[in-house]
């Protein structure tokens, strides 16, 4: 099968490439095995290696900061971000900013939502929206939540016209994408924690820092879908425009956009995600609402009320994105001629009576304008007591867990992964690198492991690569099987999704203190942390990939009599295996992430020198550490990029 | 601009496809073939096109799936740049307009439509027809008219607010046929225009617009894989291969007298009876003296068929348009073509 | 040389009359606030006090430590709980950099040193002094101490020296540092469960107290230099071999901008101070009576007012 991968325009790769890996394989095992021997300089970066990156970029930042006053600008322009969030403030919750007319009553605002849900996909979708702002509502978050959602619905807003804007210069300019894509490359691989910090600096803290980094967040997306949709306008669509003798601009506005609609949409849905992401990462620069309330209650070891918040973060992110995802393949509804103003406009005039209605009731019933805390439910109680049932009744399990993988497993990687000579670690990842994609990759591979090394975190990087690596491995053992069970139906496929969309969005520092309850402040807690959330991409793309096998395919291996455990091995997982490496590469993105956030546990990885930057402001530091963690992920993104577009072409999948 | 003068001229036009294409063009040996170029790593997929178009005339474009039909048309109408040659419409040097002269001629001269129809996903079948209009900046109300009007040409009164993928591919296609005659154009390129249409509303859809072409005199560039099609619309068929013009003819002619083993071949199944007229077997009368009544010479000979077999004169006189005999002709050799035997 | 001294004294006075007098401006005084209830409830009673001096008042979560630098560039404007062994470094590296400064002490002494949970004593009835702490090690040993027993310190970034001290007094220890206070609280819930001894990083005023009653292990006690000087303490060739100090300072501070902009609110500020047993109220508002922030801020002031009604009048 892998005969057809091989590529007519290198013609000698075939046998060089295997002879090349086999002989840097062999050079990574001398070095390993001769470390005594070694001169230090090969077992660990020489001085002169090290570069004082961190102290450049201090020095450009200071540099762009008060010599080109730059902080004047970001300032500025900070303070009229913050004029627009303090209007949405208002209204939402009514801090006491222009216009003055809020707060909007609670009850006003859920039935706006379970409306807007109506008119996009019909009664479950208003039933959804409008529910889960009762929950927020009765759970006595209004006053957090409003915060929340008084941020995200302008940085959403920016973020998709930001979008918008560089996409459509991204998929313009060929030398504009050129600066781009690795921007976005490493826009998305550097862990929240790296740009806070300039962040801090730069704008400040509060309500409009939180803006900000949920915009710098979630904006990668939106570019390139932006870019992706335009790509893939048909081409004769915009030949029509031109014959049409539209001017470019025109060209722009009434043919390229719409007819990407769908991807923007994706693009729209994805800021969305993003967004929620965010709004635990963000209140650690100020920014309001259910995040920073969140954080309190976790403090407090409050765990029941902190589930309560949560849920409701969940709620909102997949009634953002069910709204979102259905206005994505809606199209507009054809009337028929001569329909009266009232009947095209029904929803709209339904609407406005019932806001009027409502907001005249929430004058004379105050229940319905605001739920204070004393009114409000709470399932603390229970949720708290379900939480003590699992720890307890796990608790003799993985007492005895912890011990064996601590003493058998964890101690034994980490301290081979530190005796390694970083030398030989070097030439393992060339090794890796010929083997999969030929000289490129080999020096793709040396440049960013190289850098890390340079950088002079090599010890913590390599805790950060031990925790990851393992994690990824667990994350792989249940993650896998998982999928290949839920892929068998649609209903299991489908509720297994919702379980990986719940734990996706549902806030990751929640876990945290669960797992310390069970495993203790130490290694096993942290790659438990890790492996809940790496394993969800997994679960996802594996059912994705096995479902997504042709029809054709199955059928033509269930008429050659195969059983269904051959037509699983030999038929759909090679076909899935490509969407599966999609699947772990996604993993090892959000276990990056993930053990950048398990520091709060206790690590001695990047992770925790990471947030002493955040917490003495040094930006050359934390992008330094920043930087080291997204090349890791870089490289792996680059090694299964290949090896999965070679498997592709090989399949003739594309 | 004289009325002799070609509407659209084009003179060794050369579109390649590939890494570098106008400095491998300046260094091609002029007698390369089509696969020498191929495995250059061009596609040559319009090869030293010369042709003229004349007003009012309808050129059909033949040619094998990837002979470059479709890119030539494309040239023609300036949708992608040409890499050798040059190419005159009305007269002036299409690669030479600057933007707005080109959008200005589009809005005005020309009209086009699609093989896979370009339709916009996301406007009704009347905001695409308008879609021109509103282009060129015309108010709502006049280009809601005119778009009407021309739905109603096509046929699809009624489905006005209905959107492309609510349509069947002969709808959509209509639809696109109705948006490149919203502008009025002069010169009208089509794209396998009635390549979905069943053959009820094909047939119809061909006397409307050989209707259309009478009366408005309209220069066409036709594309087509239908050889019945070419015949009932076309002026004259240029057979293209490989992307070069391989013959460029009146449709009898090319069946009489094919240029190349290649266009003998492409017309091989042709029914030549029902393509050739009677004119085009004329031979000039020199002294013999013709009796009887003259043959109609703008018949073919399926059409002479019952004639040709009663008839018994060897030589038959041949009349023009006016009544009078342009020549004669032997009803051995029109028995030959009506039976298959000739050549 | 006296009227000199009176001269200046009277030049003092005059500032202070006409700052008095000058209006505080209406831009709105922004309050950081951290993540732990003391301080939030703390930031909301001073934000009302200022507010029912007509005012405007906002708040904004911030880190606890990068709060200094938001400070310093007057986003923020006040800081109301510097503790000194938390905090002190951030806030004296903010201080040399100029842009903030000290704005006097308040009365409540803080504490900040290894702690162990009241069932720990079962385990090991010698408590709280050190040595009785370090004969019964095996006791608090876990997975990855092996035989030693462990410390759960604090995130590393609070600089706690605890590695040092355990050499120091020879202690048979291991350091481990948590992430997060978070993860000092879990544990200590964890251990809970079945009594498991454990001893870890705490300090006082806390709300853990209210949840876990406990107390601080005895360490040699703090004497000046003891941290610098190897001569001075128990082990003669070693620095750290003490307790931290058992009354270190919680400090207010400002932005310079401050006392410009509004004179009232800062004059006030320099005259808050609040006790132990006040901090420790506040937090128990929100941690055990479960009360909003805003609402136990309201509640303390209300019960109060003899307290916080001279400071803002101006009496000591
Ligand atoms: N943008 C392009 N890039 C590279 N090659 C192209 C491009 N457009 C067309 N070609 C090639 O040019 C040749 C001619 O294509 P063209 O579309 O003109 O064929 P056609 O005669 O219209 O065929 P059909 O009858 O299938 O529509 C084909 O070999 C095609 O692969
Ligand atoms: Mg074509």
């Amino acid at each position: 099968m892998t005969v057809a991968a091989t590529n007519a325009s290198a013609p000698m790769r075939p046998q060089s490439r295997p002879r090349m890996a086999q002989f840097l394989f062999a050079a990574a095992l001398c070095l390993a095995v001769a470390k005594l021997a070694l001169p230090d300089g090969l077992v660990r970066p020489p001085d002169w290696l090290v570069w004082p990156f961190a102290d450049w970029f201090n020095a450009v930042f200071s540099f762009i900061r008060d010599d080109l006053g730059l902080i004047h600008v970001t300032r500025a322009f900070a303070d009229g971000l913050e004029s627009v969030l303090d209007v949405t403030a208002n209204l939402l919750y009514g801090k006491n900013r222009w216009p003055r007319l809020g707060p909007i009553p609670w009850s006003v605002i859920a039935i706006t939502a379970a409306m807007i849900g109506y008119a996009i996909n019909g009664w479950r979708l208003a039933a959804f929206a409008g529910l889960t702002f009762v929950w927020i509502a009765a759970m006595g978050q209004w006053q957090w939540a409003m915060e929340t959602l008084s941020v995200i619905i302008v940085a959403a807003p920016v973020s998709v016209f930001l979008g918008l804007l560089l996409g459509t210069m991204g998929w313009k300019s060929a030398r504009f994408r050129l600066v781009l894509n690795p921007l976005l490359n490493v826009a998305q691989s550097l862990p929240h924690f790296a740009y806070m910090i300039p962040v801090v600096v730069f704008i400040g803290v509060g309500a409009k820092a939180g803006a900000i980094v949920t915009i710098i967040f979630s904006v990668p997306p939106m570019i390139r879908m932006t870019m992706l949709g335009l790509q893939k306008v048909p081409s004769e669509v915009v030949e029509a425009g031109h014959m049409a003798g539209a001017t470019r601009w025109q060209l722009l506005r009434h043919v390229r956009l719409p007819t990407a609609r769908t991807e923007l949409l994706v693009g729209v849905n994805q800021v969305i995600m993003q967004c929620l992401a965010m709004v635990v990462l963000a209140s650690f620069i100020g920014m309001p609402g259910l995040g920073q309330k969140l954080l309190q209650l976790l403090q407090a070891l409050k765990i029941g009320r902190s589930i309560e918040i949560g849920i409701t973060i969940v709620l909102l992110a997949i009634m953002l994105d069910r709204c979102s995802k259905a206005w994505a393949v809606k199209q507009p509804v054809h009337l028929e001629k001569g329909t009266s103003w009232l009947m095209r406009h029904k929803l709209l005039v339904i609407w406005a009576a019932l806001v009027a209605v409502f907001w005249a009731l929430s004058l004379v019933f105050p229940i319905l304008h605001e739920i204070g805390r004393r009114d409000a439910l709470s399932l603390a109680a229970p949720l708290d007591a379900i939480m003590d049932w699992i720890i307890g009744t796990l608790d003799p399990v993985t007492q005895w867990l912890r011990w064996f993988l601590i003493v058998w497993v964890l101690i034994p990687l980490r301290d081979g992964m530190l005796w390694l000579p970083f030398s030989a670690v070097l030439v393992f990842l060339m090794a890796v690198g010929w083997a999969i994609g030929g000289k490129r990759s080999a020096l793709v591979c040396l440049g960013y492991f190289g850098l890390i090394a340079m950088s002079g975190w090599w010890d913590r990087a390599m805790i950060t690569v031990y925790t990851v690596t393992f994690a990824v491995f667990i994350a792989t053992l249940i993650g896998f099987p998982l999928g290949i069970w839920g892929s068998r139906s649609k209903a299991r496929a489908q509720a297994v999704l919702l379980v990986c969309d719940t734990l996706q969005t549902f806030p990751s520092f929640i876990y945290l203190i669960p797992v310390i309850m069970l495993f203790g402040v130490n290694d096993v807690a942290v790659v438990g942390a890790v492996v809940l959330f790496a394993a969800v991409p997994l679960v996802r793309y594996t059912i994705e990939g096995l479902r997504g096998v042709p029809e054709a395919q199955i059928e033509a291996a269930d008429m050659s009599g195969a059983t269904r455990r051959q037509t699983l091995w030999s038929v759909r997982l090679p076909l899935a295996l490509p969407t599966i490496m999609v699947g772990v590469n996604q993993s090892v993105m959000f276990s990056l992430f993930m053990v950048i956030i398990a520091a709060f546990i206790g690590t001695q990885d990047l992770g925790q020198e990471m947030q002493r930057a955040l917490s003495s402001s040094d930006v050359g530091k934390g992008l330094v550490l920043g930087l080291a963690v997204s090349f890791m992920g870089l490289m792996v993104d680059h090694l299964i990029t290949v090896w999965a577009n070679r498997r592709r072409r090989a399949l003739g999948l594309s | 601009m004289s009325p002799s003068q070609p509407v659209i001229s084009c003179r060794n036009v050369w579109k390649l496809f590939g890494p570098r294409p106008e400095s491998y063009l300046a260094g091609l040996d002029p007698a390369a073939g089509f696969d020498a170029i191929r495995a250059d790593g061009y596609v040559p997929a319009v090869r030293d096109v010369s042709l003229d178009i004349a007003r009012g005339e309808m050129l059909v474009i033949m040619g094998l799936s990837g002979s470059g039909k479709s890119t030539l048309v494309r040239c023609m109408s300036r949708l992608i740049e040409i890499t050798g040659g040059e190419i005159d419409v009305d007269g002036r040097v299409i690669g030479a307009l600057s933007e707005r002269e080109l959008i200005d001629l589009r809005r005005n001269k020309m009209g086009m439509v699609f093989q896979n129809f370009g339709l916009l996903p996301h406007r009704t079948v009347l905001d695409n027809v308008a879609f021109p209009l509103e282009m060129r900046g015309q108010d709502i109300h006049a280009r809601r008219a005119r778009a009407l009007e021309v739905i109603e040409l096509v046929g699809l009164a009624g489905r006005e607010d209905y959107f492309p993928r609510e349509l069947s591919g002969g709808q959509q296609q209509r639809v696109g046929i109705a948006r490149s005659l919203a502008i009025e154009p002069d010169i009208w390129f089509l794209d396998e225009p009635f390549s979905a249409l069943d053959p009820l509303i094909r047939r119809e859809m061909q006397d409307e617009f050989l209707r259309l072409q009478a009366m408005l005199g309209k220069t066409i560039v036709f594309i087509t894989h239908d050889f019945d099609e070419a015949l009932r619309l076309a002026d004259r068929i240029a057979i293209m291969k490989d992307g070069a013009v391989e013959q460029c003819d009146r449709p009898d002619r090319i069946v009489m007298n094919p240029a190349t083993d290649y266009v003998a071949k492409f017309i091989e199944d042709v029914e030549k009876a029902r393509v050739v007229h009677a004119r085009a077997l004329a031979q000039p009368v020199d002294g013999q003296t013709l009796t009887g009544a003259p043959v109609d010479g703008s018949k073919t000979i399926s059409q002479l068929a019952r004639l040709l077999v009663n008839d018994d004169r060897a030589i038959l006189p041949v009349s023009g348009p006016d009544g009078r005999v342009i020549g004669a002709m032997d009803r051995q050799q029109a028995l030959d073509v009506l039976l298959g035997a000739a050549q | 040389m006296r009227t000199k001294l009176f001269m200046s004294a009277a030049a003092v006075a005059l500032a202070s009359v006409s700052m008095a007098q000058a209006e505080d401006s209406s831009d709105p005084i922004i309050i950081p606030t951290h993540n732990w209830s003391s301080q939030i409830v703390m930031s909301h009673v001073v934000g009302q006090i200022f507010e029912s001096m007509g005012n405007s008042v906002e708040y904004v979560s911030t880190d606890s430590q990068a709060v200094y630098e938001s400070v310093r560039l007057g986003d923020v404007t006040l800081e109301l709980e510097v503790w000194e062994g938390a905090f002190g470094p951030a806030f004296e590296a903010a201080l040399e950099k100029g842009g903030l400064h000290d704005a006097g002490d308040h009365d409540a002494v803080t504490r900040e040193d290894w702690w162990y949970p009241s069932w720990t004593k079962e385990a090991c009835p010698g408590l709280p002094a050190w040595e009785a702490l370090n004969d019964c090690a095996a006791q608090f040993a876990t997975p990855e101490t092996g035989d030693k027993g462990r410390f759960l310190g604090g995130p590393v970034d609070w600089l706690k020296h605890d590695q040092e001290r355990v050499d120091a007094l020879g202690m048979n220890f291991v350091v481990v540092n948590a992430g997060s206070a978070s993860a000092l609280w879990a544990e200590v819930g964890a251990a809970e469960r079945d009594k498991r001894p454990v001893v870890i990083f705490n300090w006082t005023p806390n709300f853990v107290e209210a949840l876990y009653p406990g107390e601080f292990v005895e360490f040699p006690e703090y004497v000046e230099g003891c941290k610098d000087d190897p001569a001075v303490g128990p082990n003669p060739d070693m620095t750290y071999d003490c307790g931290n100090p058992a009354n270190g300072y919680l400090k207010k501070a400002a932005w310079d901008g401050m006392e410009e902009k509004w004179p009232a609110a800062y004059a006030t500020l320099k005259r808050i101070s609040f006790t132990n047993p006040q901090i420790a109220e506040m937090a128990k508002l929100v941690d055990i009576d479960e009360l909003e922030p805003e609402d136990a801020a309201a509640e303390w002031l209300e019960t109060n007012e003899a307290v916080w009604k001279p400071w803002v009048d101006g009496g000591a």
